[in-house]
């Protein structure tokens, strides 16, 4: 029964997504809010009823999970880019509460520092140098909208339908993992040394004790994806020769007059 | 009679109160010193006039009541929201600015621990685990209201200054990552409360002792990160008129200036914590810990001690931003750039390098060892850079040049 709630509800998203869709005919946008804030408090109160009991750690992550969803739609549907980046901001923030509200502080702060302080200011500033003449047509219209809201929202149902009937047989986790969403209370859920040492020494240990390959691994792509960056944008730029004398090096600077 | 402060969340959210108030009006404070300093500097005589309502005759206590002229000024101001700026966001700019200035310092350890009745309390208003790393996802949040005002304005000064602003914070945020990293790695701890302990008592050392390279580097990350001169690009006067707040009046502009003014001072109290032990004072003997127990007095008086050293140290940085801002002229744009990614960056993961080695080693308490890496990055830079023979202005060499004063 809750799966076929949950495929209905994800079902009305993406209809609400889409009527709020940029189209140069004007999007239907209070059809869209309806449904939307329609769609996500019924989402909310199928978790707060079948998943997890209200309490007030919930209502955190109720209200951040719920202004979660709104911003990413935002994303989405906003007519300005610079906006867009400006919600996907709000979302890394959400998620990042999210995250802390489950015990996972360094990776919330990782996400933020990462995502919102590096890349998306990266994005930001891509976005406004290439848009400073206000809005132009192409962002008046949604590109592919239909298949994209399909394939996207078929796919959060399926993982959100799994994760449903995951979560009906209860999992043991592995004991060395810090075990974050429990009924339990942190305190009695994770030992003292552990609490006072802190998730971030838990992680290190995680990280470069099983999966140290894989951490190299993918560091080294990294590195490799940096090289090829800098090798893709190091052009040579012909200097034109203006027949005016140069000076020797070292000299440059001090004998240039300064008017 | 305090037995409701003895919790810690109440005594936080207590603290925070306090540290707002007192933040508040240290800004204030810190505009009237930056006047006087910069009057002191160019031979002035700087804000003397305004006194407390003339109360006491001709007496005008150096100017002392200019902070609250200014800011009734401020309020007082018409507030300009000029058309066709994007208003939304035009709004949001300066707040996004303050907030993130006040949201900053509720890591940094003042005062140590208190006994509060017979419970122990931390003078800091949250110990997080990743305290650390705390103020650096804080600190990088705060481009945003640069950025967002800049653009928001709709003018092209304010939009140079936005995008100088990104280019530098994000460039000067890597080294700064990097000598943090270095302490990181020299005490293993990411809570900063733990850090300062590290440092403190009789065997302990301040990391500046340890790592003096690292210090001047996130010194001048600091600089760079509270968009101050030599690094104030994003509102060089000269160039854009005001840079990305030339549009903004009022309140609005207090309020960059505000968050400009708090992020100096969490700054400095940051490299205080990280590099000049916090709170400690231990070659005098008085503070925190009794040279040779390893105990932590935790008594009022202690912790008085500990906030007027902290304060003490923070005000001298504050001092040393002023200074810096009003002696040393302005970076070329490319040369801030090379300053940071040729000159910060290599020299920084050096030290990385052999700091790791270091505490692979276990040497990483050795002054030795830590001053010996240190010296040897340096000399290796300075031996490269003399080698290179390049222009130390940073202009290429087959750059045109003008020979002929211009103009006649």
């Amino acid at each position: 029964m809750i799966p076929y709630i949950l495929y209905v509800l994800f079902a009305l998203g993406g209809a609400a997504i889409y009527l709020a869709m940029p189209k140069p005919s004007g999007s239907q946008r209070r059809a869209a809010l309806i449904l939307g804030v329609g769609v996500i408090a019924g989402l909310l109160a199928l978790m707060s009823i079948h998943f997890v009991a209200p309490n007030s750690n919930n209502f955190f992550f109720y209200m951040f999970a719920g202004l979660a969803i709104l911003a990413a739609g935002r994303v989405v549907t906003h007519p300005v880019p610079t906006y867009s980046a400006v919600y996907f901001a709000l979302v890394i923030l959400c998620v990042a509460v999210l995250l802390v509200i489950q015990r996972a502080e360094f990776l919330a702060v990782a996400l933020i520092i990462i995502y919102a302080g590096a890349i998306l200011v990266t994005y930001a500033f891509v976005i406004m140098l290439a848009q400073q003449s206000g809005a132009v047509s192409t962002d008046t219209r949604a590109r592919e909208p239909l298949m994209a809201i399909l394939v996207s929202f078929v796919i959060a149902g399926a993982i959100a339908g799994k994760i449903e009937q995951i979560d009906a047989v209860p999992v043991k986790l592995t004991a060395q993992v810090p075990q974050a969403v429990t009924d339990v209370p942190i305190e009695t859920a994770l030992p003292a040394t552990e609490m006072e040492s802190g998730h971030t020494k838990a992680i290190g240990e995680i990280m470069f004790g099983p999966y140290l390959v894989v951490v190299e691994l993918s560091g080294i792509l990294l590195l490799i994806a940096m090289v090829g960056a800098i090798a893709i944008s190091r052009k040579q730029v012909p200097i034109e020769d203006t027949g005016e004398p140069k000076l020797p090096v070292g000299q440059i600077g001090r004998e240039v007059p300064p008017f | 009679m305090l037995s409701w402060l003895q919790n810690q969340v109440v005594f936080s959210a207590v603290l925070s109160l306090v540290l707002i108030a007192g933040m508040m009006t240290c800004v204030a404070y810190c505009i009237y010193f930056e006047r006087k300093i910069s009057a002191w500097i160019q031979d002035r005589q700087g804000p003397n006039r305004v006194g407390f309502l003339g109360l006491f005759g001709n007496f005008h206590f150096w100017g002392l009541g200019q902070p609250i002229a200014d800011g009734a000024k401020f309020f007082l101001k018409e507030d300009i929201i000029p058309a066709r700026v994007d208003k939304p966001l035009f709004i949001l700019a300066p707040a996004i600015s303050m907030i993130v200035a006040l949201i900053g310092f509720v890591v940094i350890p003042w005062g140590g621990s208190y006994m509060l009745g017979d419970t122990i309390m931390n003078v800091q208003v949250a110990n997080p685990d990743v305290g650390l790393l705390y103020i650096l996802g804080v600190g990088s949040m705060g481009v945003y209201g640069v950025v967002l005002g800049g653009w928001a304005s709709n003018n092209k000064y304010s939009m140079y200054g936005a995008v100088r602003a990104t280019a530098q914070m994000l460039s000067y945020e890597i080294p700064m990552g990097v000598a943090i990293l270095v302490v990181v790695l020299a005490s293993g701890q990411l809570r900063l409360e733990e850090i300062v302990l590290g440092q403190v008592g009789g065997n302990g050392l301040w990391n500046i002792v340890l790592h003096p390279v690292s210090f001047l580097i996130l010194l001048i990350t600091l600089f760079a990160e509270t968009n101050r001169a030599p690094f104030d690009l994003a509102e060089a006067e000269q160039e854009l008129v005001g840079g990305f707040h030339t549009e903004y009046s009022s309140m609005k502009f207090a309020m960059f200036f505000l968050g400009e003014y708090v992020h100096m001072i969490t700054g400095s109290a940051f490299i205080c914590v990280l590099f000049l032990g916090g709170w400690e004072l231990s070659f005098f003997g008085i503070g925190p810990a009794f040279p040779g127990t390893g105990i932590e007095d935790v008594g009022l008086i202690s912790v008085i001690i500990k906030i007027g050293v902290l304060a003490v140290k923070v005000a001298f940085f504050i001092f040393l931003f002023m200074l810096v801002r009003w002696t040393l002229p302005r970076f070329r744009f490319d040369q801030l750039m090379r300053l940071a990614w040729k000159g910060l960056i290599p020299v920084s993961l050096g030290i990385l390098v052999l700091t790791v080695m270091g505490v692979y080693m276990g040497w990483q308490r050795s002054v030795l060892f830590n001053l010996g890496s240190e010296i040897a990055i340096v000399a290796a830079t300075l031996g490269v850079v003399i080698l290179a023979n390049k222009p130390v202005t940073g202009r290429q060499d087959n750059m045109p040049v003008v020979t002929q004063p211009l103009g006649g």
